[in-house]
């Protein structure tokens, strides 16, 4: 008897589970369409997933990306090249649209979202080089502007007496008095994914190009970073560092100046975001003609050229393109627009990031990365050699020539 | 109405089909298209799918990366396993003493092994951290100032990763080690007592050949595991610093997933199987003739 009611029991327990799922699908088919979404984790997104909806009126299913980049690169790259309907629209940083632009697996906005009135508005260098592909489609809505922003800590300048660095020399000079006692110079973060922002920057700033190692520029920079090291004026540690181990060294005080992306979110959280502590400041002039070079980033939305939903999607990309989802993303999200004349309406003059980036805009020329289609492999490649050559395993002029066979090889 | 002998046979092939096809689909299949893959150039962002023949296979022995990753393999897995032996073993004797907390100490001593490598991967990534991290604010209680950042350099972050490994499964190690200790008599120890042995004595002539068998057959499991670690070395290092703490699973899943060569990945990937095919078929060698 008791093996019979345990059987039913079980048999029972078979039969619901099986419903529940067939309830569930049926749940699912309500969406108009799937968003695969990098931002899930903030805590406004709710809000602000519930404003998109009701501007465009349309019924979101969100998924959301995995935080760690190789995760979400791997997911996003075995979904489009498999053709892969069930996610319509995704959020894709800089390297996979380095890498997915010119694959085929996105559609094309030119005439239904990034016309030209809407393009126009959008920092024209990032567009060309990032999001549009070798046929001039462009294939992705910019979400927000981000710059690797050049940041200061205002207490150790006022303690050493530098008023600013505004040249080469002035930088020299921060790095002499702030260097010592467990303090540097300058931070950053050089795990061998990250060292690549960085490098490329110094590199923009000697007026370089990181696709040409055969260039004195280049060498100078990359002997410019060496020395800061073999000085003690930089920290051969933070080879091990991401920027989840830059940023507390940072709110420390160990560091007198960075190169860093966003609006300084993990600097507030500490209570040390503000132009009396941690602040951006324009780039410094290394070139000596007044050109400051700069980079930009973004996190787009792109169609999958897969989607059965693109009409749906198409609308979500307006909106995203429009003013209303600009602004409902800036305030959500702390994200600076990425058009300029929705930046200039909806951010307030009181954010301490407006004078600066509209600065950048204006006094930098502001490039998207160089990147390649074999975008992980490339950084990663440039990063180990970079940081043989910091470690003195590699002689500056080694790397020039390993640096330019990695260029050789992926470009 | 009853169900001939004949019949009966089939039954039990029926019931378990549908679990063995899953199985096949789940498994062999992906085996088979691996073999296959592996003797293909298969980048998929550059949309290339064409046969090579060996060419992947050769690839291997030019490709430094892969070289690193191979020695540092093989330094990990000999490394972790020695230490797992000897520091397995020892904790197993601590655990199989009789003392106040034993049954207590026998429970915490799993925790680390519960705990899912990832988690410990991060934990260890500050851990070792030479600002922030515990392991030398631990040192310096003993040597003050002391300053040392371990994943920054290929030795420490090589020992490192070792380490973490050790702390992670050795007390898995240890309790299944402890499990063949149980099963030795305490009358076998008297006698020796009796005959005027010691205690070091008793371990190397009573204990070690006893647990020898034990031991052996824990070395298949354990050591395919070390040869197949990656998400310790994924969250804790990824590969840093450089490439000198790419494991080859490491390596395969980068290849694979990340760089998109899935041809190539293919190819070291069955080269890592039939390393642990010869393996296990030494090790069951080396069992046997112990047995015999």
């Amino acid at each position: 008897m008791k093996k019979k009611v345990m059987s039913a029991v079980l048999a029972a327990a078979m039969v619901v589970g099986m419903t529940s799922n067939v309830v569930t699908v049926s749940a699912k088919e309500k969406y108009d369409l799937t968003l695969y979404s990098v931002n899930t984790t903030d805590p406004d997104f709710e809000d602000w997933l519930a404003n998109v909806e009701d501007a465009t009126g349309l019924n979101i299913n969100v998924i959301a990306a995995p935080t760690d980049s190789d995760t979400r690169q791997q997911k996003v790259t075995t979904m489009l090249s498999t053709g892969d309907a069930s996610v319509d629209i995704i959020e894709i940083n800089d390297e996979m649209s380095a890498a997915f632009k010119n694959s085929g697996w996105l559609e094309g906005l030119n005439d239904t979202v990034m016309t030209d009135d809407i393009a126009d508005q959008f920092a024209q260098g990032y567009v060309k080089d990032m999001i549009t592909d070798k046929d001039g489609n462009i294939i992705g809505v910019p979400g927000y502007t981000g710059y690797l922003a050049f940041w200061v800590n205002q207490e150790i300048m006022d303690e050493v007496g530098i008023k600013s660095i505004d040249t080469k020399e002035d930088f020299m000079k921060y790095m002499k008095a702030v260097s010592k006692d467990g303090r540097f110079g300058y931070g950053g973060s050089w795990e061998k994914t990250y060292a690549f922002n960085e490098l490329a920057q110094f590199v923009n700033m000697f007026g370089g190009d990181y696709f040409d190692w055969t260039k004195e520029e280049n060498k100078e920079a990359v002997q410019f970073l060496h020395d800061l090291v073999a000085d003690k004026e930089t920290s051969i540690e933070q080879i091990a560092d991401k920027y989840e181990q830059m940023n507390p060294k940072i709110n420390d005080g160990k560091y007198g100046c960075w190169f860093m992306w966003g609006l300084g979110t993990d600097y507030a959280k500490a209570d040390m975001l503000g132009a009396d502590k941690i602040h951006m400041e324009m780039v410094p002039d290394f070139s000596g003609k007044g050109e400051r070079t700069i980079f930009t980033d973004s996190w787009s939305y792109v169609l999958n050229k897969a989607s059965k939903n693109k009409d749906a999607a198409v609308k979500f990309l307006q909106y995203m393109a429009d003013e209303g989802g600009m602004e409902a993303s800036y305030k959500a999200f702390d994200r600076y627009p990425a058009r300029k004349d929705v930046a200039d309406k909806v951010v307030p003059d009181s954010d301490p990031a407006k004078e600066m980036y509209s600065r950048y805009a204006n006094e930098c020329n502001v490039q998207g990365r160089p990147m390649v289609a074999q975008t992980m492999e490339f950084i990663s490649d440039m990063g180990t050699i970079f940081q043989s050559c910091m470690k003195d395993e590699i002689t500056v002029d080694e790397f020039c020539k390993k640096a330019q066979d990695v260029v050789d090889m992926y470009k | 109405m009853t169900i001939s002998k004949k019949n009966m046979k089939w039954i039990p092939w029926l019931l378990i089909l549908p679990v063995v096809l899953i199985r096949g689909f789940t498994t062999v299949y992906p085996i088979l298209m691996t073999v296959k893959n592996s003797f293909f150039n298969i980048s998929i962002l550059a949309g290339i799918n064409e046969f090579i023949g060996f060419k992947n296979y050769l690839k291997v022995f030019s490709d430094p990366k892969v070289l690193t990753s191979i020695s540092f393999t093989a330094i990990f897995v000999v490394a972790s396993m020695i230490l797992h032996v000897i520091l397995g073993v020892i904790l197993a004797l601590i655990l199989n003493m009789k003392f106040k907390g034993r049954r207590f100490l026998r429970t915490i001593v799993l925790i680390p092994w519960a705990m899912p490598a990832v988690v410990a991967g991060m934990a260890a990534k500050w851990a070792f951290n030479n600002d922030y991290g515990l392991i030398n604010d631990f040192i310096r209680w003993f040597v003050p100032g002391y300053q040392n950042s371990w994943l920054i350099n290929t030795g420490t972050a090589r020992a490192a990763v070792i380490a973490m490994d050790l702390w992670k499964d050795l007390p898995f190690f240890a309790i299944l080690v402890l499990s063949g200790l149980q099963f030795i008599s305490g009358d076998i120890y008297e006698a020796a007592k009796v005959d005027g042995a010691n205690g070091i004595q008793s371990f190397f002539r009573i204990t070690l050949p006893l647990i020898a068998k034990n031991v052996l057959t824990l070395c298949i499991p354990f050591t395919l595991w070390r040869l197949t670690t990656f998400d310790l070395v994924y969250s804790m290092t990824s590969g840093g610093p450089g490439e000198d703490t790419a494991l080859m699973a490491y390596r395969i899943t980068t290849e694979a997933f990340t760089n998109l060569n899935v041809g190539y990945a293919s190819a070291l990937a069955m080269l890592l199987f039939v390393v642990m095919a010869i393996f296990s078929w030494l090790n069951i060698r080396v069992m046997n003739k112990f047995d015999s």
